[in-house]
């Protein structure tokens, strides 16, 4: 697998039982790559271990006074250069590759897996959890993945080292090859407890971030109000805080550095000590004993990957467990899909838990109480619950949709709930969703009233064209109202056969509002629509109005009829309770609101 | 290996213009020689203890060198023990004190990262207020989360390793200079091809980084929304787009990852062909003079070995300058918010009364294109003022100029006879607050998310101004009562709970004057109908502009406002307003029957 061929086409089935497996399994899907890091390593590494040797002769040659055998010497160092050189950079090219094919994978498998969930996937593990998946876990995991060749290589070079020091100068060769375990596994008791302490101070640097982006997410409030100085107090302790865990980490570092130092410095001089001991007695000549310090030198470089290999095992094994987490996570369904999907639903839809039915192509309005009560029975309507409460199915046209294949059931009824989420990217890609393709973009636009957001979406872009305005995560860049009228275009332009709103319009003002449900009943005339509302405007435009009180249809009608007849009607459109009901009609008979008067002689009337 | 052009698509590149300022390279290079001043007695200590662990290397291949000189010389007695000792000596202290440039390279970067990021806190807090809700705080949230983040690793290890990394070659080429002069210019021969080979790499390396980083951080915003949009991506059957997407967001990442490795390919072999031409000539020039007799073998010893110590600080210097380019991004980014003039306002001008009024008004956010026209309006003291009128009217800009947040383009609003706009806004909101739909519950203690309006309350003053909204039930069953820590991450509030606190934060700062923007309008009927309760008991006697997405706001508020295309089209009570049959009252009969 090459980095120009990503993404994957298919990215595989993953083995999910356990962090460790999915390493396992993530290492066995590029094995072609990892050979190729490995051969490019042993080259690298071997190269760079033929340098003392070089050096060692032409110190000898000098000492021979051999202009010739410097030459040579010469020669060896520039082809040892060479080879260094050749293994270095395909040994990184190989290894990267492998990181970012892992890493790629990872990011693949996570979308595909999201995509599967829906809105099932927050329910079962936190967002920030799958979210701490794709950005931090996979760096790791790849890392390990991509590391796991390179230390193999740097282990076996060490190996092909010492049997080499041992065959060419077998006194000192033996001292090396007795000091390089010691010196590889030197540093690994320490490990545990600076990678400990380094997770202590990233999850308090995480905690000052938090505080931080917090402050900023409410600095409106802060600057509108006051409190600037206690929440800077707070960050700056914080702040201080990460200081700390960071110096304290970097003490067990640098004790690690100072280690690194002595244990190779140590057997440096026993390697000199016990050498010069050997020119002295003429067993081996200065060169050889230049070759074999230089040789200790150089060792540290391979010597580095175990520390290295350790660090990276502790690190992604935690990621990697999560990772299998959440990809091991599966759709259960809760009945048995027995229909086949094949035929169109259509018709009247009814609900059998509440009795609530909506006559095919009309527009029907329920009117709920309870707004949670409110939600879950639009979430029903639409068949396949995320969290079934054991009630019967909805009905389209008679046929249960929960038995229905799930895509068969959401392209038949779209559910718009409360909060719907405007994805990022242009409002062109906003509206590009699924949809019947009779509902062009700017007819559902204008049904739900978004001129003045295209004008203020073209002031942001870069060439006045409101559909190639960026708009940003979850709409943040627009008002609570706009968002709610981009949503409510985008599900219209779906044109689905029955469309369910929930509250569709609770934060548009008043007179938009009435237009918009002009809008909305012009534009899904002769096809079923629900909305879930309490505003007198849109109940007042719908053909049906159906009152659902205590989980059960309580009234139908028409709202001006209902509002005269039913008083528990009444209660929940206009707001009132009994008490203020008898409070408030003594009064006038006005609806409860912002303004409570005490006294209406108060009243001063300015103009 | 063939050429490479970096890829078509860059995700760094700005889609939309940044709502606040990037500092300038003048304010970046004020901005960090002022932090170097501020940090010098680090700098020179970290510089000292490095110089001390340089030298204490360099013993080792000094001492060998002596010795291979008397063995090469054939001299019997090499003074073993005290080589040994020496050597044992230097290493000690080599081990102590790299361990202590560790040390203080560490604290001296967390010292400067801390300051970094304070500083930047400190200057995003004093924001003037017309700044922030015309810039939002996606802009900031961005700075303060990525960019500190890019620039934690640049201090807390690129300075200070950058620092040692310079000082440590120098050191070298001055011990190779002081043990064997003549062989100091072999080092020399391999200059060129470092310099062409970093000249090439570092043009193309920082910007490229860039866009691979935000590539990288495209693919997972794509999962990170995917995840938080669920119930809409399943919905809207959105999935398969999803995937689409992601797939194409990791072509473009990867893209950049070819080409920066490509980079990599070019830098690689020139850093490693550097070191091997060093130490080769090193020894070839070397070897030659010893043949001449010109130096003796001991010093082409030291010089190889030193030579070949020269690997680590030229490694360390190129790694860590890529990542200080990076950084200098955001650095800009960072700084660019301290070029932002606080409005310091003139501290002589204090209100003389209540009375808000506007008198003529013209405002516009851009050059040329006004939102209000001709705007005059008297609100005197305790009145309640509804805004109504279609989206986009500028219902929201009018609250806001009444609120002093932002200053008329012609005409004034005023306070008491005081310019809002002249006043600073600690002094304004010691009179007017603005209410909006954002009820920020801050992470932290119910305490502190109260403290905020008034820091000076006792305990007391705390649960009464929660009696106040009716919060106190729900807050006294707290398990923690007023130390329950809130805010994401801590106990979840319900919007209405939120909205509460909001309120209970207005009873504590006690201000005359309140603009309701939309305030209860994401909230369910239900919980509406609560809140509007606690709002009129914390209304109560004060001047009350509402900008009502409601009509029943407007219904019982004294003066009812029409905006209408910047205008006010229609002014007066309910009544009279319905009996003139305009705009106002052709809504009224279609909301009320």
């Amino acid at each position: 697998m090459q980095i120009r061929d990503l993404p994957y086409v298919d990215p595989g089935l993953p083995d999910v039982r356990s962090g460790p497996r999915f390493l396992l399994w993530l290492g066995r899907r590029q094995r072609g790559g990892q050979l190729r890091a490995l051969s490019w390593g042993l080259l690298h590494f071997v190269s760079v271990m033929v340098l003392p040797y070089g050096v060692g002769r032409a110190v000898q040659a000098v000492v021979d006074r051999s202009g010739s055998s410097l030459a040579l010497a010469g020669a060896m160092l520039a082809v040892a250069a060479v080879c260094i050189a050749l293994g270095d950079t395909m040994l990184h090219r190989t290894a990267v590759t492998n990181w970012i094919t892992a890493a790629a994978r990872v990011q693949q498998l996570l979308i595909r897996k999201t995509s599967e969930l829906g809105s099932l996937l927050t329910r079962r593990v936190a967002a920030g959890e799958v979210v701490a998946v794709s950005t931090g876990d996979v760096e790791k995991i790849g890392w390990f993945v991509e590391a796991v060749s390179r230390f193999l290589a740097a282990a076996l070079t060490l190996v092909v080292v010492c049997v080499g020091l041992v065959i060419y100068q077998p006194a000192l060769g033996v001292v090396v090859a007795v000091g390089v375990p010691l010196l590889a596994l030197g540093v690994l008791p320490l490990l545990p407890r600076a990678t400990e302490l380094a997770d202590v101070q990233r999850e308090k640097a995480g905690r000052a971030t938090e505080l931080a982006s917090d402050t900023v997410a409410g600095l409106r409030v802060l600057r509108g109000i006051g409190g600037e100085e206690l929440f800077l107090k707070r960050y700056r302790r914080a702040s201080q805080e990460v200081r700390t865990a960071a110096v304290r980490s970097a003490r067990m570092w640098s004790a690690i550095t100072a280690v690194q130092v002595l244990l190779p410095g140590l057997l440096l001089i026993s390697v000199v000590w016990y050498g010069l001991g050997l020119v002295a007695d003429g067993r081996i000549a200065v060169g050889e004993l230049v070759t074999v310090y230089s040789a200790v030198m150089v060792l540290s470089y391979p010597l580095r990957h175990f520390e290295e290999i350790a660090m990276a095992y502790s690190f992604s094994r935690p990621s990697a467990r999560r990772a299998a987490r959440v990809l091991s996570l599966e759709r259960i369904a809760a009945t048995k899909t027995t229909g086949a999907g094949d035929g169109t639903l259509t018709g009247d839809l009814y609900d059998p838990a509440t009795g609530l039915l909506a006559p095919a192509g009309a527009l029907t309005a329920v009117v709920c109480g309870d707004p949670d009560a409110a939600g879950r029975l639009a979430e029903r309507l639409g068949g396949h619950p995320a969290e079934p409460e054991g009630l019967p199915s909805a009905l389209l046209g008679g046929v249960a949709l929960d038995e229905q294949p799930l895509e068969a059931a959401r392209t038949a009824v779209l559910v718009q709930d409360k909060d719907p989420v405007l994805l990022s990217g242009t409002l062109a890609e906003l509206l590009d969703v699924p949809a019947s393709g009779s509902v062009a973009a700017d007819r559902a636009l204008a049904a739900a009233e978004s001129g003045d957001v295209l004008d203020a979406l073209a002031q942001a872009s870069l060439d006045n064209d409101p559909m190639a305005a960026p708009i940003t995560e979850r709409g943040r860049s627009l008002s609570g109202g706009q968002r709610q009228r981009l949503a409510l275009a985008r599900s219209l332009v779906t044109d689905p056969e029955v469309l369910v709103l929930d509250e569709p319009t609770s934060a548009v003002d008043s007179h938009t509002e009435a237009r918009i449900a002009d809008g909305l009943r012009n534009l899904r005339s002769g096809r079923t629509t629900v909305v879930f509302t309490s505003s007198p405007l849109l109940l007042d435009r719908a053909e049906q109005v159906v009152l659902v009180h205590e989980g059960k249809v309580a009234a139908v009608g028409v709202h001006r009829q209902l509002l005269s007849s039913e008083p528990r009607y009444r209660a929940v459109v206009t707001r009132e309770t009994d008490a203020e009901q008898q409070l408030v009609g003594a009064q006038r008979g006005a609806p409860e609101a912002v303004f409570t008067k005490a006294d209406t002689d108060d009243i001063e009337e300015t103009a | 290996m063939i050429g490479l052009a970096p890829p078509d698509y860059d995700p760094a590149a700005l889609r939309t213009a940044t709502t606040l300022p990037v500092g300038t390279p003048a304010t970046v290079r004020a901005y960090v020689g002022e932090l170097l001043r501020r940090h010098r007695r680090a700098f020179v200590i970290l510089i000292a203890v490095n110089t001390v662990a340089v030298v204490a290397s360099m013993a080792g291949p000094w001492l060998l060198g002596s010795l291979v000189e008397k063995a090469a010389d054939g001299a019997r007695d090499l003074h073993l023990e005290r080589t040994a000792a020496l050597f044992a000596g230097a290493l000690v202290v080599q081990a102590f004190f790299v361990r202590l440039v560790r040390l203080r390279g560490a604290m001296l970067g967390e010292r400067m990262l801390a300051d970094l990021r304070e500083d930047f806190l400190v200057r995003s807090v004093g924001l003037p207020p017309g700044v922030l809700e015309r810039a939002g705080t996606g802009d900031l949230l961005s700075r303060i989360t990525t960019d500190v983040d890019r620039l934690a690793n640049a201090m807390r290890e690129a300075v200070p390793q950058l620092t040692i990394g310079v000082f440590w070659i120098v050191l070298l080429l001055g011990g190779l200079t002081v043990s064997a002069p003549q062989l100091a210019p072999a080092v020399l021969v391999a200059v060129p091809l470092l310099v062409a080979g970093c000249r090439w790499y570092f043009k193309r390396a920082p910007s490229a980084y860039r866009s691979e980083a935000a590539g990288y951080a495209a693919v997972a915003a794509v999962l990170a929304e995917s995840v938080d949009a669920g119930r809409t991506v399943e919905s809207h059957r959105l999935g398969g787009r999803r995937v689409a997407l992601s797939d194409r967001r990791i072509k473009e990442w990867t893209a950049w990852e070819r080409y920066t490795l490509y980079l990599r390919s070019v830098l690689f072999p020139v850093i490693n062909l550097t070191h091997a031409t060093v130490l080769t000539s090193v020894l070839m020039i070397g070897g030659v003079f010893v043949l001449q007799g010109w130096i003796g073998i001991g010093q082409l010893t030291t010089g190889a070995l030193i030579a070949q110590m020269m690997v680590d600080p030229v490694n360390l210097i190129l790694r860590w300058y890529d990542e200080l380019q990076v950084a200098q991004v955001s650095l800009a980014r960072l700084v660019g918010v301290r070029e932002i003039e606080p409005e310091a306002g003139d501290d002589r001008v204090r209100p003389d009364g209540r009375d808000v009024r506007a008198d003529e008004v013209h405002f516009g956010y851009r050059e040329g294109v006004d939102v209000l026209h001709r705007v005059t309006m008297d609100v005197p003291p305790g009145t309640r003022l509804a805004l109504v009128g279609p989206s986009g009217a500028g219902k929201s800009t009018l609250g806001r100029l009444l609120a002093g947040i932002y200053a008329p383009r012609t005409g004034h609003v005023t306070l008491g006879a005081a310019e809002l706009s002249r006043m600073p806004a600690e002094r304004v909101r010691e009179h007017v607050a603005l209410v909006n739909q954002e009820h920020h519950v801050f992470v932290g203690s119910l305490r502190d998310n109260l403290l905020l309006a008034r820091s000076s309350a006792k305990d007391a003053e705390l649960w009464a101004a929660l009696g106040a909204v009716d919060a106190d039930g729900w807050a006294r069953a707290l398990e923690d009562g007023l130390d329950a820590e809130v805010g994401s991450g801590g106990l979840a509030l319900s919007p209405a709970q939120a909205q509460q606190i909001a309120l209970a934060r207005l009873v504590l700062a006690d201000p005359h004057t309140l603009v309701l923007d939309e305030a209860t309008s994401l909230l369910d009927p239900r919980a509406a109908r609560h809140l509007e309760r606690s709002l009129s008991r914390v209304l109560d006697g004060r001047t009350v502009v509402a900008i009502a997405h409601r009509l029943h706001t407007a219904h019982d508020a004294d003066v009812i406002a029409v905006v209408e295309n910047g205008r006010i089209s229609e002014l007066g009570s309910h009544d009279e307003l319905v009996a003139a049959a305009g705009a106002y009252a052709a809504l009224w009969r279609s909301w009320h029957g």
